[in-house]
């Protein structure tokens, strides 16, 4: 049964140029789970607003949004508040009380609920998304994942009959990422729950999504089964933060009929079409290898000997004799759960936590030797989690220029300036207020604030966190660029994808230690789950293949081999 | 704090208002030093219960010469009394006026004592229930400004944090101090109207601002909370009746008068004591209980 229904629908914002939604058109039913996709800026947003009554932006609009026969407009405003949830993407910022159970009874109170009627229906949500142990405690005291379950719960209390999801993990760490996209399937499974999910952890959402609607420059382009959203990304340009199965099926022109969207499939995918005689990427390393060149480099950047930390005299240590080595020139990643001290090995590196035991060399000077800023003034620079804590000025250009004056730098501000911006593809940006990008966009502009004082060392923080595919890619790039200039580049990520494209060497951390130090393909290829959707994909078919890259190498190879045209 | 289960803790707001309201507002004009000595000794008992000894011993530190400033306070400035002790820069320093400034630095003690098991007791929940019915604004607005203090600390420090790694602490000079600590205050309020943005949308998405909107709690009224509150009033009116009338009067100035020890002052001392003491001697009583519980399990 039809549920929500869109005609002819077209949106610009006030004061805005041109459309952000134009001639949109859709129907969708009871019980669908949608995923909508589509670059930064398409409109997917602006459309969202659009089905939530209380948060239609300001601005002209032609046509109308449906719920269940009535325009959205229309709407009783109780059963708006009631019947459409929303659960917005900034974590912290939807959280409005001090205590956990306040925050789920809000809406409630706002309805004009009774405390006891309150009492029966928070006490029900709490239990079924296992929260009930976090009633009592204050919502500053929950994780990141339990703070966006909370704000997932308190929208469920009116029991909504459509959800929308705007991003909801962006800000979350993968494992509670994955945990809280399968408690949305589990929603829709078991409750019926219609949901509208945009999202760029594609990986996980595509093959749960029963439709994906991509959109582009306001208008829906496609809007299928995942197979066949796949099968149509394939011939179109968007694919960045595809799952790696639909690019492979990009890559491999399609060949093999059905679109695989998920590992299983693409396993299966592999099997089925292709030819697995050669085995070994061997041959494409050593050529990989040869470009790479920064083999013979023995000069280290950073080195930590047995370094133990932990932040009271009373709690348990965080690290445990972390011995580390990073080259100059190296980009070494740091992989861990949660809560295990990746970001305090970074804070540890960069001098702002001081470790009681152990030593730590920066550019060969031991760390302690270095007076108060002389270790950020060319030696090395952080890039936190949050970017936006970096800039201190209403817009960019003004920004960088005040970094430079605070780094004593006076003459060819302007050509440094515009050097910088050229080379990471931020000239349009420049004078736009920080607050104004987008996730990718502001660790764009941060990384540029970093290179305009030319550390040797830089840090980067959970670079790739809130930012969508294409960021990523642009990300993957620039970490590039950083090594051609022979900086040294120290990552803590959960991302193992990125991780296996930037790095040229990998670590994990557990138990306050590091693990074995490896090469990303060493790292990977001996993991079974803390690994690449392409080794996963391709395990016992292909040795050690960790990148896309590397396999439409190996399936090109064997395809030479066996004569087949593409 | 109060992260132990206290027997305390789990009455209802209301009574524990009606009880803190009656033994700190008693104590604070209490001149009488017997009443006075019943409110330390019960306020020491009570903290007691509340935090462990070695806090207690650790605020000691500070509560001693404070109270040393106040007992030698009254006698440098107050020259009344009677019974000259001797003489400073020609001013009588008097044994009335030491004695009373003894006896104001008890009341001030135990005042601060009492208060402090008031505020471990009483969290925020309990207070914005109490007064969220009268202004239920005000309370969401204190909810909402709780929950925002740590988040606007760590926010301070990753801000902080941030601009030090790019290098923007130049030198240790006290003005550049200055200079940075504003830099990061003024990203944080511009930080804090951004997100206070979305929560706003989020607050009005949640049905904010729809006319009856109700008050939600977590507490229940049992038989206890009412058997609490009839004994504190009881206690109260015996006691008040003492003070409205001379059964307990006392006075310093300008001779010491006797301490009435008479059936009816013992009858009040009596109330005060049971008033006082109820806290701890719950606490007590509930520890020797689970004592006694757990060896039977």
């Amino acid at each position: 049964m039809e549920i929500l229904r869109g005609e002819n629908l077209s949106f610009k914002y006030a004061g805005g140029q041109g459309n952000a939604i134009s001639d949109v058109s859709f129907r969708i039913n009871e019980g669908e789970l949608i995923v909508v996709m589509g670059e930064s800026g398409c409109g997917k947003t602006t459309l969202l607003k659009l089905i939530k009554k209380e948060m239609i932006p300001a601005g002209e609009k032609i046509g109308s949004i449906y719920y269940k026969q009535t325009k959205i407009e229309d709407m009783d405003e109780r059963t708006a508040v009631a019947d459409i949830g929303f659960v917005m993407q900034k974590v912290e910022a939807q959280i409005v009380t001090d205590k956990v159970y306040h925050e789920l009874a809000f809406v409630l109170e706002s309805l004009s609920y009774k405390t006891e009627e309150i009492r029966i229906k928070v006490g029900e949500m709490a239990s079924y998304f296992g929260i009930q142990g976090l009633f009592r405690k204050k919502t500053d005291e929950l994780s990141g994942g339990e703070k966006q379950l909370l704000n997932l719960a308190s929208v469920m209390v009116t029991s909504p009959k459509i959800l929308i999801l705007d991003e909801p993990t962006s800000q979350l760490d993968p494992i509670a990422a994955s945990d809280f996209i399968a408690t949305l399937k589990k929603l829709n499974k078991e409750l019926g729950l219609t949901i509208i999910l945009v999202e760029h952890r594609l990986e996980e959402v595509f093959s749960i999504a029963d439709r994906i609607m991509v959109m582009e420059k306001g208008r829906i382009v496609s809007f299928d089964t995942p197979s066949n959203t796949g099968k149509f990304l394939s011939g179109h340009k968007m694919l960045a933060g595809a799952p790696k199965a639909v690019v492979l099926y990009k890559e491999m022109k399609g060949i093999g009929g059905e679109c695989p969207v998920n590992v299983k499939e693409g396993r299966e995918y592999i099997l089925k079409n292709f030819d697995n005689k050669i085995r070994s990427v061997k041959e494409y390393d050593i050529k990989a290898e040869a470009s790479n060149g920064t083999g013979d480099i023995e000069e280290n950047a950073i080195e930590l000997k047995n370094v133990w930390f932990r932040y009271h005299k009373e709690e348990k240590d965080i690290l445990r004799g972390i011995n580390l080595t990073v080259k100059r020139g190296e980009v070494f990643t740091l992989l861990g759960g949660n809560g295990t001290g990746k970001s305090t090995t970074l804070s540890i590196i960069s001098g702002l936590r001081k470790h009681y035991r152990g030593k730590v060399f920066i550019n060969g000077r031991k760390i302690k030797d270095f007076k108060r800023n002389e270790l950020y003034r060319e030696n090395l620079s952080l890039l936190p989690q949050d970017p936006i804590t970096v800039f201190v000025k209403s817009d960019v250009y003004s920004d960088y220029a005040d970094i430079l004056k605070a780094h004593e730098i006076k003459n060819n501000i302007e050509e440094r300036i515009n050097e910088v911006a050229e080379m990471l593809g931020i000239s349009k940006l420049l004078h736009k207020h920080p607050y104004d990008l987008s996730g990718g966009e502001q660790q764009k502009c941060a990384i540029g604030k970093i290179l305009l004082i030319m550390p040797k060392i830089i840090l980067l923080d959970e670079p790739t966190k809130g930012i969508d595919g294409c960021g990523k890619e642009e990300l993957i790039n620039i970490v590039k660029l950083l090594k051609d200039k022979g900086i040294t580049v120290v990552i803590v990520t959960h991302d193992v994808e990125f991780a296996a494209d930037v790095s040229d060497s990998c670590g994990l951390l557990f138990d306050g230690e590091i693990l074995a130090k490896a090469s990303p393909k060493e790292f990977f290829a001996r993991n079974n789950f803390y690994t690449t959707a392409v080794n996963r994909m391709t395990r016992d078919i292909y040795e050690n293949v960790i990148t896309l890259k590397e396999l439409v190498w190996i399936i090109k190879e064997n395809m030479k081999n066996q004569k087949i045209k593409i | 704090m109060n992260d132990k289960m206290k027997i305390f803790n789990t009455y209802h707001p209301l009574g524990l208002f009606i009880y803190f309201a009656s033994a700190i507002v008693i104590t604070m004009f209490m001149i009488n030093p017997v009443m006075l000595t019943i409110a330390i000794i019960s306020g020491i008992a009570f903290v007691l219960t509340l935090t462990d000894i070695r806090t207690f011993l650790k605020n000691l530190a500070y509560e001693i010469p404070f109270f040393i400033l106040i007992a030698l306070t009254n006698p440098l400035f107050s020259h009344n009394g009677v019974t000259p002790l001797f003489f400073l820069n020609g001013n009588a320093v008097t044994l009335e006026a030491v004695l009373y400034g003894l006896d104001m630095g008890i009341m001030i003690l135990g005042v601060i004592y009492w208060c402090k098991c008031y505020s471990i007791i009483v969290d925020s929940e309990k207070f914005i229930y109490l007064f969220g019915k009268a202004i239920p604004k005000l309370s969401l607005v204190l909810s909402m400004a709780l929950k925002f203090v740590p988040v606007f600390k760590r926010q301070y420090r990753k801000i902080s944090d941030a601009q030090k790694c790019f290098g923007y602490y130049a030198t240790d000079s006290y003005f550049d101090k200055i200079r940075n600590a504003l830099r990061v205050f003024s990203c944080l309020i511009t930080w804090s109207l951004e997100s206070s943005i979305d929560t706003s949308v989020a607050m009005k998405a949640k049905g904010y601002g729809l006319k009856g909107r109700t008050h939600f709690h977590n507490f229940r009224f049992h038989i206890r909370d009412l058997f609490l509150i009839a004994v504190t009033l009881f206690m109260d009116i015996v006691v008040f009746t003492g003070i409205g009338t001379d059964i307990i009067d006392f006075r310093f100035y300008p001779k010491i008068t006797q301490i009435n020890l008479n059936a009816e002052s013992i009858a009040v001392y009596g109330a005060f004591i049971i008033l006082m003491f109820m806290p701890a001697f719950l606490e007590i009583k509930e520890k020797i209980k689970w004592k006694y519980y757990v060896e039977r399990i």
